[in-house]
């Protein structure tokens, strides 16, 4: 095995750097071919996404493998490789399936634990598959990644909490009401925000929406979009008692909803709870309404310290995750060793030399002296001999070798000859 | 061979409680399995473990603390069993283990004889009025639970600081509802306990009710539990309020099922008639 990744994040350069490097979706496939015809990998596939361009190859046993796939990087994109390479970072080995499989599993993500990842590495597994570019090693290492990431995904909460304002709302109101299907959200203020939120609350089930404005024109488009209900300007108190979730973000100087009116809605709504959401700076909500029982009452910061605090959990649980991909990591570089079948060659055809020249030196007293004509002609013999004897086995481990689920089936055949890796 | 089961059932109940505690430290779904496996295995234990109880005593063996210890845990595992298979809770055996675990342990340790019992105790009032109270108490302990859950979830969500227990709990609605159903199902049991037993009293004793300190207690408890289910019905009373009461309601249930027993006997009248 001999893998190879050269690549540039969002750690590792800048998005100038990021953006000259991108290969997009089109090129791929001329990419690939390059990979593997000029550049004369075995195997490869590019994986691109906004945040990350790596080149993972396996193949062509040399040492300048790194350096062929970084002038592959740069002469693709035509750039002068000065302005590149203090951005790229690269990986052999071991060390590129411990990447491949911290990539795959969100670990190395901007945003730790973001699912999208997932998908896009699968992705560029399945464009490299179709061109045909990935083999036996590659596949066995990209089929071993995803089951990780499936691995860390559910045995860790690595993904578990929101990163974003707008999730951790629907998050909290899921905390409250459990079920958003049914509910009903009241947008006060028809603005860019919180057609933004609304939009997240109706994605995960809020079935109705009322929209307030003061300016009633603006409401009535808004509600339309939502297929929702617009409030009059002067009849707002006749319906905030509808509202399971509140969104408020009117461009009011003062507060407009406050302690009193907290407790009579909650009064005519028989103590149901209510989520208010205030992303207006300045707060369109006194503080003290947080303080009526069954009044939950976040602004743009509490919402932030929940993300902030999502993402420390986040952290913890990588902990969890990094262990995870260490054990695999073991597991795979196990699996691949048992494929090396170079070992077991040498060992078969030092044995079975042994043996020839054993039962040659046995027969050698019935022969009597030799001249060194015939001498040569009888070490010819031999080699020949042991070189007829041993291709095809040779040649079947050394096939069986190229495909990593076939590792059983080569412990097999050491075990048969008595080979045990000497 | 019922002592010998018990062993086996609070064994069992340990990897239970353990495996609890790690599923929702560690947030692995996974490990509730053994849990699960570990709760399932105790509760098989455990029935046998009563078989054998009963066919010693010839009566259903809730006479003496041990036995009565033993009955409720068994009850209460049965009852968490019912809501797990309805709200997938996890974090509810972090309640329901320990109290299952030191009733087991409290019934393995004053392993008393049961001793024979009058002809009262073939009554078929008997055999409602304890499994009616002790499933009704059952419950109870799981709108408490509930209870908690939706005060801590709630006070994590005014806070407005998400720690280890936002995460970990359900969500208030889920709370609520928990504590409202276990209500709806303990109180009418709990109600039919009471008047099950006062009829089984009056055939037994020749009286209905005898203001026994258990009895006074039993009425206060239900009184309690009335008030909530009627403010609940009518007024729409939810949430902290309701959670306070079940919690409240829970220690009386307390007081009247372990507080009365010190003096010997679950009703100290029988005893005072024998």
């Amino acid at each position: 095995m001999n893998l190879v990744l050269v690549g540039a994040n969002h750690k590792s350069a800048p998005v100038e750097v990021r953006e000259r490097l991108y290969f997009p979706e089109a090129l791929l496939p001329e990419a690939l071919q390059e990979l593997t015809t000029y550049y004369r990998f075995e195997e490869g596939m590019i994986l691109s996404t906004c945040n990350r361009v790596e080149v993972l190859v396996h193949g062509l046993q040399s040492n300048d493998a790194v350096q062929r796939a970084r002038n592959f990087l740069c002469s693709f994109h035509k750039l002068r490789m000065d302005l590149i390479q203090n951005h790229l970072y690269d990986f052999t080995q071991v060390d590129v399936v411990r990447h491949i499989f911290r990539v795959a599993s969100s670990l190395d993500s901007m945003v730790l634990g973001e699912p999208q990842i997932l998908g896009q590495v699968k992705s560029a597994f399945q464009t490299a598959q179709a061109v045909g570019t990935v083999a036996h090693h590659l596949n066995a290492l990209l089929n071993r990644a995803f089951s990780v990431a499936k691995r860390v995904r559910s045995e860790t909460g690595i993904a578990t909490s929101a990163v974003s304002v707008s999730y951790a709302a629907v998050e909290l109101a899921k905390k409250i009401f459990n079920e958003l299907t049914g509910k009903t959200v009241l947008i006060l203020g028809a603005g860019k925000m919180s057609e933004l939120a609304a939009r997240h609350l109706t994605s995960s089930g809020i079935s109705h929406v009322l929209v307030w404005n003061r300016t009633y024109q603006r409401a009535v488009e808004m509600a339309r979009v939502f297929k929702g209900e617009a409030i009059p300007p002067e009849e707002l108190f006749r319906h905030i008692e509808r509202a399971d979730i509140i969104i408020s973000s009117t461009g009011s100087p003062s507060f407009i909803l406050n302690r009193a009116d907290g407790e009579r809605i909650i009064h005519l709504r028989k103590t149901r709870p209510v989520f208010i959401i205030d992303i207006a700076v300045p707060r369109d909500v006194d503080p003290e309404i947080n303080r009526v029982n069954n009044i939950f009452l976040y602004d743009i910061d509490d919402l932030r310290n929940v993300v902030d605090a999502n993402l420390k959990q986040r952290q913890k649980e990588a902990v969890h995750a990094e262990e995870i991909v260490k054990e695999e990591v073991a597991a795979f570089m196990n699996q691949i060793r048992a494929l090396d079948v170079t070992p077991t060659i040498v060992s078969m055809r030092r044995h079975w030399e042994t043996v020839f020249k054993e039962e040659l030196e046995k027969n050698r007293r019935h022969m009597g002296a030799l001249s060194a004509e015939q001498e040569s002609a009888l070490q010819n013999l031999t080699s020949s001999l042991l070189n007829k004897i041993l291709h095809g086995p040779t040649a079947e481990l050394k096939l069986l070798s190229q495909d990593p689920a076939r590792a059983d089936q080569i412990e097999a055949i050491k075990r048969m000859l008595g080979l045990k890796d000497r | 061979m019922s002592t010998f089961f018990l062993l086996l059932t609070i064994a069992f109940y340990s990897v239970g409680l353990v495996h609890s505690f790690l599923t929702i430290i560690t947030r692995k779904k996974t490990l509730f399995r053994v849990a699960l496996l570990g709760i399932y295995s105790g509760l098989c234990c455990h029935a046998l473990s009563i078989f054998f109880a009963w066919r010693e005593t010839q009566h259903l063996p809730v006479t003496n603390v041990h036995e009565a210890f033993s009955f409720f845990a068994f009850v209460i595992v049965l009852a968490f069993l019912l809501t797990y298979a309805r709200y997938r809770l996890e974090s509810l055996s972090v309640f329901v283990f320990p109290l299952v675990f030191i009733l087991t342990l409290a019934a393995n340790l004053v392993s008393t004889p049961s001793s024979p019992q009058p002809e009262a105790f073939h009554s078929f009032l008997f055999y409602i009025h304890i499994p009616a109270t002790f499933f009704g108490y059952a419950a109870f302990f799981l709108a408490f639970a509930a209870g908690i859950m939706y005060l801590i979830q709630e006070k994590e969500l005014k806070r407005k600081r998400p720690q280890a227990f936002y995460y970990r709990l359900p969500s208030l609605e889920i709370c609520d509802d928990l504590g409202y159903r276990s209500l709806s199902f303990g109180f009418p049991l709990l109600t039919i306990g009471i008047v099950a037993g006062s009829i089984w009293a009056s055939r037994a004793w020749g009286r209905y009710w005898g203001w026994d300190p258990k009895m006074v207690w039993s009425f206060m408890t239900w009184l309690i539990y009335a008030i909530l289910i009627h403010y609940r019905l009518s007024a729409g009373l939810r949430g902290r309020r309701a959670a306070w009461m079940s919690i409240v309601g829970f220690l009386f249930v307390l007081i009247t099922f372990i507080g009365t027993r010190i003096q010997g006997t679950a009703h100290p009248f029988i005893r005072n008639v024998q």
